[in-house]
């Protein structure tokens, strides 16, 4: 039972959101009114050291806004095996704020991590407010998926000569 | 079939027993109209021109009874014909929403939700309203204008004809008016529209205009659509007016032919001057039915066009009957024979193509396979959820498509891929599958619905348990005299605190008399109680003078009030401009429906200071204050300071009220039970902190054990089964609402089970949960067919089809097609994976 959390939020703590979340891509560019509804509507979380923030194929509607402290991914099936640190600024699981999905990885705390974390009902609640923003926000992540998918090809065209039969190719 | 049937099907169908009395209503009325007249011409003939007094009053009073008899039944006629009116739009509503249920799938892929309702709410109203109006409104004003002139033809045949000759004039010439102005009407909406949209487009590109300095060239575009539309709605307007002018033209020349022609024939003695007068009135009288009558005609263009415009577009045939009209759904076994089955969406289109199997009753078959390669399609199909194109599907012997949905579901239950909850309680979306098969809609054919003991076993199988428990647990139990009730959570707590209060510290904050509790209100901090009689009520504290007193006096008013102001102007900041909806008033001590009063309080708060307002007002700040729980709240902030004020106030309150009102209030005991609190919080002596997740699943299992010992368990899962889900089953996660959607599939016990990719929201222990369930329990009892996502669950059926680009491309039992390393070996072998 180690999960802790930051038992006081306070006006400061909104509007230090707010400036978080406009300097954030995928929310670069947007009108203040969405965005100070988000960062209302977020809630920091404390996660101690080793706890899990998400699990691996277990379905987690949150994104998560690292603010401090060191958090690693990891995929634990079949066997465990660490990937990427990732720490402050970060922003991890975005793609879960537009469908439901398991968790492709898990996300474990290596330090006390606070993170500012997003639901998908209130994403998406707040997109129906401001119909204007949805197509902004999808162009905004699209555009992300593709510098991921871009930096992906550069990095392993080089390193894994097996790859190259599949890749390019969307799985079906 | 509904949409086939003209509008006037429905003035047929109408109730004919109000037609009858609104049709001899409107005979008496038009009499009582046209009976002043002739009083009019006898008071001036008879009373006035022979001077006697009697006849006079006679005839007034006469006229005066005819006036009044003629407005009551105007009155009864408007009533009754509302009435008619309102009848048929209710028809009209339940027969075209009955009609909509039942068309087919591929209509719904098409069609926005926004368009039914539309069309359900707003575009059937113009119909069913003319519906009242249809036989009433032109007879009425028919039969008016048919007494009237009857009327001047006795009084003067001469002057009646001639006052008669301009309305072929009328009837010629404002249709062609009309005509235009609807020309002209039609463009302006055109012309609107692409005004409209240059506006959209000229202000998404702003930023472009501002870097060419292109304002000029943006003014010009702009100015040319505006002109055109200005010429538009002067021509429209003119021709509007026109018709409006045109008409009273006419009219209003009517009284000059009366006069020159009726005044000469006064003066030479061969017309009286009473039937002059009376004449000119009925002439006058003329005029509303003839407006009423095109207004008729107008009203009846435009709701026939909207009436044939909404019923083609839901012109379609339902794809299967819903019961046999002639015997008693069938029970079937549940074998099925595919043969050659296809399914296409458009020519050269095919989602399935030459499918053939064969099932036994009780064998089991999952179908794997791409996405896009047909197999949701095909369990569709057997379901009847589809019309397949080609091709049989028997189910038990019969073909699917003879079969009557009645046959269907009685025999086959289904979880859809992304199930649907309805708003209602967990209980109530149980029993859905089983009320709808018992449920014959006929009166006195009760359903047949699942036992309690039913329910939770299969709660307990799909593993919805414990989050039903957890509703359970955090309920408010009403009925406060169960003492016994209160006895057994009494002692569950003190078993708790014994054996989990350390363990699950993190997890709980308990009722602690001298700290400041962060997820309680400030106002159960403050009175560290529940109120037990009703001024003292949480919702009337702020109203409350003792409490204002002591508030006063412990000098915490002052800053509950800038505490309140804060949380107000911070809530109007944030959610000022949006459509309330609860979800964003969760960190917000407001409600929902309080936002347009605090909305004015705010606006006077921008000028003046807390102390300025009124007493009400203060109540208001006051109220939000109260309310206040700092750790899920973050409208406002809540000082430390404030906070030790509250913990120091906390004793004096208890003190000074068990002085002076001993009875209001029941104190937080650990020997007491807790009104008002939820079950979970009375067990705990304290809160569950809802911002740890996994903090009351924890909570809840700990509990477990407690519970079953004080036999409490299945009493508050019934409790938990009345948690109302919200719309859409909003307040369920995804894998519960998955849940919920087996469960209610497996309670119909039918012989044939189709799941379609029903654990994709679920965990890894749920999903194996779920599958032990179906070979443990159904197997060998049920024929199932399963579209699988994860090849992991697949192991044990009797079949494994698998499927590729609509076609059925291996078939047979997983080891044996394993060893044939064809498609499944790639597949479990991850040489592709499948998404």
């Amino acid at each position: 039972m180690s999960s802790s959390t930051e038992s006081k939020q306070s006006t400061k703590d909104c509007k230090d959101n707010l400036q978080l979340l406009m300097h954030l891509p995928m929310l670069s560019g947007l009108p203040m009114e969405p965005i100070k509804l988000l960062a209302y509507l977020c809630k920091r979380h404390v996660f101690r050291p080793g706890q899990t923030i998400f699990r691996q194929e277990e379905v987690d509607a949150n994104a998560y806004l690292i603010l401090s402290g060191k958090a690693r991914l990891l995929l634990e099936e079949p066997q465990e095996i660490a990937l990427v640190e990732v720490g402050e600024m970060d922003f991890i699981g975005v793609l879960s704020l537009f469908c439901e999905m398991k968790r492709i990885y898990t996300l474990r705390a290596e330090t006390e991590v606070v993170s500012l974390t997003l639901s998908r009902e209130k994403f998406q609640k707040t997109l129906e407010q401001f119909p204007d923003v949805g197509p902004r926000i999808f162009e905004a992540t699209a555009r992300s998926i593709i510098r991921w998918e871009t930096h992906f090809v550069r990095e392993h065209l080089a390193k894994c000569p097996e790859c190259r039969n599949h890749m390019g190719i969307p799985p079906t | 079939m509904i949409t086939r049937r003209p509008l006037f099907y429905w003035v047929k169908t109408s109730n004919w027993k109000l037609q009858i009395l609104l049709l001899i209503l409107i005979a008496v009325g038009v009499a009582a109209r046209v009976f002043p007249l002739e009083m009019q011409k006898r008071i001036v003939n008879q009373a006035i021109g022979l001077g006697k007094l009697n006849l006079l009053f006679l005839y007034c009073g006469l006229y005066l009874a005819a006036v009044f008899l003629a407005s009551v039944i105007k009155f009864l006629i408007n009533v009754i014909q509302t009435h008619l009116g309102q009848q048929t739009l209710a028809r009209l509503r339940k027969e075209l929403y009955a009609h909509i249920l039942t068309l087919p799938m591929s209509f719904f892929r098409r069609t926005s939700s926004g368009m039914v309702v539309s069309a359900l709410v707003t575009e059937v109203v113009s119909a069913g309203e003319l519906v009242g109006q249809a036989i009433a409104v032109p007879i009425n004003n028919i039969l008016t204008l048919l007494a009237f002139t009857g009327f001047m033809f006795y009084l003067n045949p001469l002057l009646a004809s001639l006052s008669l000759t301009i309305y072929p004039f009328i009837l010629f010439s404002i249709p062609i008016l009309q005509r235009r102005a609807n020309v002209e009407n039609k463009k302006r909406v055109d012309a609107t529209r692409s005004l409209s949209s240059k506006v959209g487009e000229t202000i998404s590109g702003i930023h472009e205009v501002h870097g060419n300095g292109s304002y000029h060239i943006e003014n010009r575009r702009f100015g040319e659509l505006v002109q055109e539309l200005l010429h538009i709605r002067v021509r429209w307007n003119v021709y509007r007016y026109a018709i409006k002018g045109l008409n009273n033209l006419f009219q209003n020349m009517g009284p000059f032919l009366l006069f020159i022609v009726g005044g000469y024939l006064a003066i030479n003695g061969r017309f009286d001057l009473g039937a002059l007068v009376a004449f000119l009135s009925a002439y006058e009288k003329l005029y509303d039915p003839w407006k009423e009558l095109m207004e008729f005609y107008q009203t009846y263009q435009e709701a026939s066009v909207s009436y044939r415009r909404l019923m083609e577009y839901f012109d379609e045939q339902p794809e299967f009957a819903l019961t046999p009209p002639d015997r008693e759904p069938y029970e079937l076994a549940a074998s099925i024979q595919v043969r050659d089955l296809s399914f296409s969406v458009a020519p050269r289109v095919h989602l399935l193509q030459k499918v053939s199997f064969d099932l036994e009753p009780g064998q089991s078959m999952a179908v794997v396979g791409f996405s896009g390669s047909g197999k949701s399609t095909l369990v569709h199909c057997i379901g009847q959820l589809y019309r397949y194109s080609g091709g049989s599907v028997k189910f038990g012997g019969h073909e699917v498509f003879e079969l009557t949905k009645q046959d269907v579901v009685r025999n086959a239950g289904i979880v859809a891929q992304t199930p649907y909850i309805f708003d209602g309680t967990i209980k109530e979306n149980l029993r859905y599958a089983c009320e709808a098969i018992y449920d014959s809609g006929k009166e006195g054919d009760a359903p047949r619905l699942p036992s309690l003991d039913e329910m939770i076993e299969v709660i307990q199988q799909v593993g919805l348990f414990m989050d039903v428990l957890r509703f359970g647990l955090n309920t408010v139990i009403e009925e406060d005299e169960d003492r016994e009730l209160h006895e057994r959570i009494i002692r569950i707590r003190y078993r708790f605190q014994s054996e989990f209060g350390e363990i699950l510290g993190d997890d709980i904050e308990f009722f602690d008399i001298k700290r400041y509790l962060i997820f309680s209100s400030v106002a159960s901090n403050l009175t560290f109680g529940t109120a037990q009689q009703d001024p003292f009520k949480s919702e009337n504290l702020s109203r409350n003078h003792y409490f204002l007193w002591f508030l006063e006096e412990s000098r915490l008013k002052q800053p509950l009030l800038e505490l309140g102001r804060d949380a107000a102007l911070q809530t109007m900041d944030i959610l000022g401009n949006i459509v309330p909806d609860a979800l964003f008033f969760e960190q917000s001590p407001m409600e929902p429906d309080e936002f347009e009063d605090y909305t004015i309080l705010s606006q006077k708060l921008q000028t003046s200071s807390t102390e300025e307002l009124g007493g009400a007002e203060q109540a208001m700040l006051l109220k939000l204050a109260l309310r206040f729980v700092a750790g899920v709240h973050t409208t406002g902030e809540l000082q430390p300071g404030l906070q030790d004020s509250v913990v120091q106030a906390r004793r004096e309150f208890r003190d000074q009220i068990q002085a002076d009102h001993p009875e209001a209030f029941s104190f937080y005991r650990m020997s007491g039970y807790l009104p008002s609190l939820s079950i979970l919080d009375n067990i705990l002596f304290g809160r569950s902190r809802m911002d740890i997740p996994g903090a009351q699943e924890r909570i809840a299992k700990s509990l477990m054990q407690l519970l079953i010992e004080e036999d409490l368990l299945e009493r508050i899962v019934e409790v938990g089964m009345d948690f109302r889900v919200g719309p859409k089953g909003d307040r369920l996660s995804g894998g519960q609402r998955q849940k919920l959607a087996i469960a209610r599939t497996f309670l119909k016990n039918s012989p044939l089970l189709i799941l379609d990719e029903a654990t994709s929201a679920l965990d890894n222990a749920s999903q194996k949960r779920i599958q032990g369930v179906l070979e443990s329990r159904w197997k060998g009892r049920s024929t199932i067919i399963a579209v699988a996502h994860r090849l992991d669950t697949i192991r044990n059926y009797d079949k494994i089809a698998v499927m590729k680009a609509g076609k059925i491309v291996e078939m047979g039992a997983f080891d044996e097609l394993l060893e044939r390393k064809g498609i499944l070996y790639e597949l479990v072998h991850g040489v592709k994976t499948e998404y």
